[in-house]
C-alpha cells in the first residue's frame, strides 16, 4: 500500500474512530452507568436550589448543600431559607433520616415523603446512582436518543419503574418518567440545560418536574457549584448529621 | 397580614437563575426566630388542679396567656474549631403574673480535629430516645411537646466527647460512641441534676446493625439513679417504620400519697418501656402510634386516693378557711404534677396528612393521649401551614376528656385553643 494512503487511512480511524475502538454497541447497565457516571461523578459536593412553583405563580424557594460518596450515601443540608436552615438528611443505601435542629435527633423519613413539600420528593433529592437501584429491562432507540425500561430492584425504592430517555452523544437523559406498581404515572423529570456545572462536569444543570398527582403545579431542580470532594465515611453517619454544617 | 402579600410575582418556569449567593460561606452567621403565642384557657372549677391553682383567686370562666418570645442564634467556624450560641427571650403574661424570661439555651465550643472525633464543652441540648411522644431512655431530655418538634429545648452544661467508626463491609456499619460528663456548679450549671460539686456521667453506645438504628444507654450520679436504657428504629418497609425504648432506673424514691394524705417514701426500681410505630398509605396520611409504660406512674387506685385527697383537702380550705391545707397539698402532689404523664400506661396517636386540597406547605392533624387505666384523654386536633417563606402558623386545641378522679378529667382546663406565629431570619 502506498505510503500516502496507510497515513491517510490511518488519519481517518484517528478522527472518525470511537473511543476504545468499534467494541461494539452499549448494553442498556453499561449506558445505564454512563449516565450516572455523567450525572453524578464520583464523591462530590454541589449545591442544589430547589423551586416549588404554584399554580398561580408563587413560589418557594430552597438552597440545599448536597454531599455524595461512593455510590450509597448522600447527605443535605439546607443552607436557605431562615426557617429550615440547619437541617440535615442522611442517606445510607435505603435507609434515610431527617435532622431538624430544635428536635435534635434525626428521625427515619422514607423516600417517597418530602422535607421541602411540592412535587419533590426525598428520593428525588436524594437519589442514589440509577444503576444501584435499578435493572435495565429493555433498551430501545428513539432517533437520537436511547429509551431505557428501567425495573426497581426492591420494593424500598421510590419509583417501581422509569422510563428514560437517553441522548445518544453526550449519554445523559432528557426525560424520565416514574411509574408506581400499578402501572400509574407519577411524575416526569425534564432535564435542561446541559452544562459545566462545575469542575468540568458537563450535564444537565436543570430538572423539571411536574405530576398528574400535582395538577398545576411544577417543581424545579438546578444543580450548580459542584465540586469534587472525597471526604471520611465517618461525615455520612447519624452521629455527624448534626455537625455535618461545619464542612461547608 | 402584610407578610403574606410578601410573595414573588409570577414566574416563567423556562428562565433559570444559576447563581447561588449561599455557596459563599462566611465564618460567622447568624439567625433567630420571634414567635407569637395566645392561649385561651376555658377553665373547668371543679377539677383538682384548678382548685389548687387558684383556691385564693377568682380567674372566672376563662383566662388568657400571651407569650411573645425572640430566640436568637449565632455561630463561628474556622478550620477544627466551631462555636455556637442560641439565647431565649420570653414576655409571658398570665392571670397570675407578667415576667420576663432570658436564658441561654446552648453555648458551646466543638474541636473536631478528625471525623472520627469531636469534642464538646458547654451547653448543649441532649435528645435521646427514638419515640415521639414519650422518651423513656432519655434521662437527661428537658420536656418536650411532641406536637409542637419545632420548639427549642434548653441545653444541659457538659463535657463530651464524640467518636465514630464506619464499615465497609458486614451488617454492622456504622458504630459511635458518646461520653458525656455533667458537673453541678454552683446555682448556674445542671443543679436539678444534682448538689454542688457533683459529677454526673453518661454515655451512649450508636449501632447501624442490619439496617436498624441500636443505642445503648447509661447514667448516673451522686443524686441520680443509676439508670440503662435501650432504644431502636427500623423501616419495615418503605413506609411502615417501628421504634421502642427501654429504661430501667435503680433506687429510684418513689412517693406515694393516700387519701388521707399521708405520703410513703419508697426506694423502687423502675422498668419504663415505649414501643411505636409510623405508617405513611398512599394518600400521604402519616399514622404515628406508640404504647408507653412509665415506670414511676401512678396505678388506678394509687390515682384515686390522690385526687380524694386533694378533695378532701379542698373541701376542709373551704369550710375552715385554712389555707395551709391548701399549701400542704401543693407541695405534696409535687411529685405527681411534676411528671408530664403521671399515670401508668398510655396510648398516643397521631394522624397527620400532608397538603389535602393540594394546599402546599399546609398540614392539619389530630392527635390523642389515652390514659389505659381510667381511659380517660386528651383530644387535640391542629394544623401547621407556612403560607409564605420563613412564615409558620399553627393552631392547636387541647380537649381533656375525663369523667372526676381521672387523669384528663381533672386537668385544669376545659377547652384549652392556642395559635401561634413564627418567624424565621
Amino acid at each position: 500500500m502506498p505510503r500516502i494512503t496507510a497515513i491517510m487511512l490511518s488519519l481517518i480511524w484517528m478522527v472518525f474512530a470511537p473511543p476504545g475502538g468499534f467494541s461494539g454497541p452499549l448494553t442498556g447497565a453499561q449506558i445505564l452507568e454512563q449516565v450516572d457516571q455523567n450525572l453524578q461523578p464520583g464523591d462530590l459536593e454541589m449545591y442544589r436550589k430547589i423551586i416549588n412553583i404554584e399554580p398561580d405563580g408563587r413560589k418557594k424557594e430552597f438552597v440545599l448543600w448536597f454531599l455524595k460518596k461512593d455510590k450509597d450515601k448522600v447527605v443535605t443540608l439546607f443552607v436557605s431559607p431562615a426557617s429550615e436552615t440547619g437541617r440535615a438528611t442522611l442517606r445510607l443505601g435505603d435507609n434515610m433520616w431527617l435532622y431538624i435542629p430544635n428536635v435534635g435527633k434525626p428521625i427515619r423519613i422514607t423516600s417517597m415523603q418530602s422535607v421541602v413539600g411540592g412535587v419533590f420528593n426525598n428520593a428525588d433529592i436524594m437519589r442514589l446512582d440509577y444503576s444501584v437501584e435499578y435493572n435495565v429491562a429493555d433498551l430501545a432507540e428513539d432517533q437520537d436518543q436511547y429509551l431505557l425500561d428501567l425495573k426497581a430492584k426492591s420494593g424500598a425504592v421510590a419509583y417501581d419503574q422509569l422510563k428514560m430517555w437517553v441522548l445518544k452523544k453526550e449519554l445523559v437523559p432528557t426525560l424520565i418518567e416514574c411509574y408506581a406498581a400499578t402501572g400509574m404515572l407519577i411524575k416526569t423529570l425534564h432535564f435542561k440545560e446541559v452544562k459545566d456545572i462545575g469542575d468540568g462536569v458537563v450535564r444537565p444543570a436543570v430538572m423539571e418536574t411536574d405530576s398528574p398527582l400535582y395538577q398545576g403545579y411544577q417543581s424545579i431542580m438546578i444543580s450548580a457549584n459542584l465540586k469534587k470532594r472525597s471526604l471520611a465515611d465517618e461525615v455520612f453517619t447519624l452521629n455527624y448529621l448534626s455537625r455535618v454544617k461545619d464542612l461547608r | 397580614m402584610a407578610l403574606l402579600t410578601l410573595f414573588a410575582g409570577p414566574v416563567n418556569a423556562g428562565e433559570y437563575d444559576f447563581t447561588i449567593p449561599e455557596a459563599e460561606k462566611n465564618p460567622y452567621e447568624f439567625g433567630g426566630r420571634l414567635e407569637s403565642r395566645y392561649i385561651y384557657h376555658r377553665l373547668d372549677g371543679d377539677s383538682a388542679l384548678y382548685r389548687l391553682n387558684y383556691y385564693q383567686d377568682d380567674p372566672g370562666a376563662d383566662t388568657h396567656e400571651w407569650r411573645a418570645l425572640a430566640e436568637l442564634s449565632g455561630s463561628y467556624s474556622r478550620g477544627v474549631f466551631q462555636a455556637n450560641l442560641l439565647t431565649h427571650h420570653e414576655f409571658v403574661s398570665t392571670f397570675e403574673e407578667d415576667e420576663w424570661i432570658n436564658d441561654i439555651y446552648e453555648g458551646y465550643v466543638s474541636l473536631t480535629p478528625i471525623p472520627d472525633l469531636t469534642l464538646d464543652a458547654g451547653k448543649k441540648r441532649i435528645l435521646w430516645g427514638k419515640g415521639y411522644a414519650w422518651n423513656p431512655a432519655g434521662f437527661l431530655n428537658r420536656p418536650k411537646d411532641p406536637d409542637d418538634p419545632a420548639l427549642n429545648l434548653e441545653g444541659r452544661t457538659l463535657l463530651g466527647i464524640d467518636l465514630i467508626k464506619s464499615f465497609t463491609t458486614g451488617h454492622l456499619a456504622n458504630i459511635g460512641f458518646t461520653i458525656l460528663l455533667l458537673p453541678v456548679i454552683d446555682d448556674w450549671a445542671n443543679t436539678e441534676l444534682g448538689d454542688e460539686g457533683d459529677l454526673n456521667t453518661a454515655l451512649k453506645m450508636y449501632l447501624l446493625w442490619h439496617d436498624t438504628d441500636l443505642d445503648f444507654i447509661y447514667f448516673d450520679g451522686p443524686d441520680q439513679p443509676r439508670s440503662f436504657g435501650f432504644d431502636f428504629a427500623k423501616n419495615l418497609a418503605e413506609n411502615i417504620e417501628v421504634h421502642g425504648e427501654l429504661a430501667y432506673q435503680q433506687d429510684v424514691p418513689h412517693v406515694v400519697l393516700d387519701a388521707e394524705g399521708n405520703t410513703r417514701n419508697t426506694r423502687q426500681d423502675q422498668l419504663g418501656y415505649l414501643l411505636g410505630a409510623r405508617y405513611l398509605n398512599a394518600l400521604d396520611t402519616t399514622f404515628i402510634a406508640e404504647y408507653y409504660h412509665n415506670g414511676s406512674g401512678y396505678d388506678r387506685g394509687e390515682v384515686e386516693d390522690f385526687f380524694n385527697y386533694q378533695e378532701a383537702a379542698f373541701h376542709q380550705w373551704q369550710s375552715t378557711g385554712d389555707a395551709l391545707v391548701m399549701q400542704r397539698a401543693t407541695q405534696i402532689t409535687r411529685p405527681y404534677y411534676q411528671q408530664r404523664h403521671f399515670g401508668q400506661d398510655y396510648f398516643y396517636l397521631k394522624i397527620s396528612q400532608k397538603e389535602p386540597f393540594d394546599i402546599l406547605y399546609f398540614n392539619p392533624w389530630i392527635a390523642a393521649v389515652v390514659n389505659l387505666q381510667d381511659f380517660s384523654f386528651n383530644l387535640q386536633p391542629g394544623m401547621t401551614w407556612a403560607p409564605v417563606t420563613n412564615v409558620e402558623l399553627n393552631f392547636r386545641v387541647g380537649i381533656p376528656v375525663g369523667p372526676a378522679s381521672t387523669d384528663f378529667g381533672e386537668k385544669p382546663d376545659k377547652f384549652r385553643p392556642e395559635i401561634w406565629a413564627r418567624y424565621y431570619f
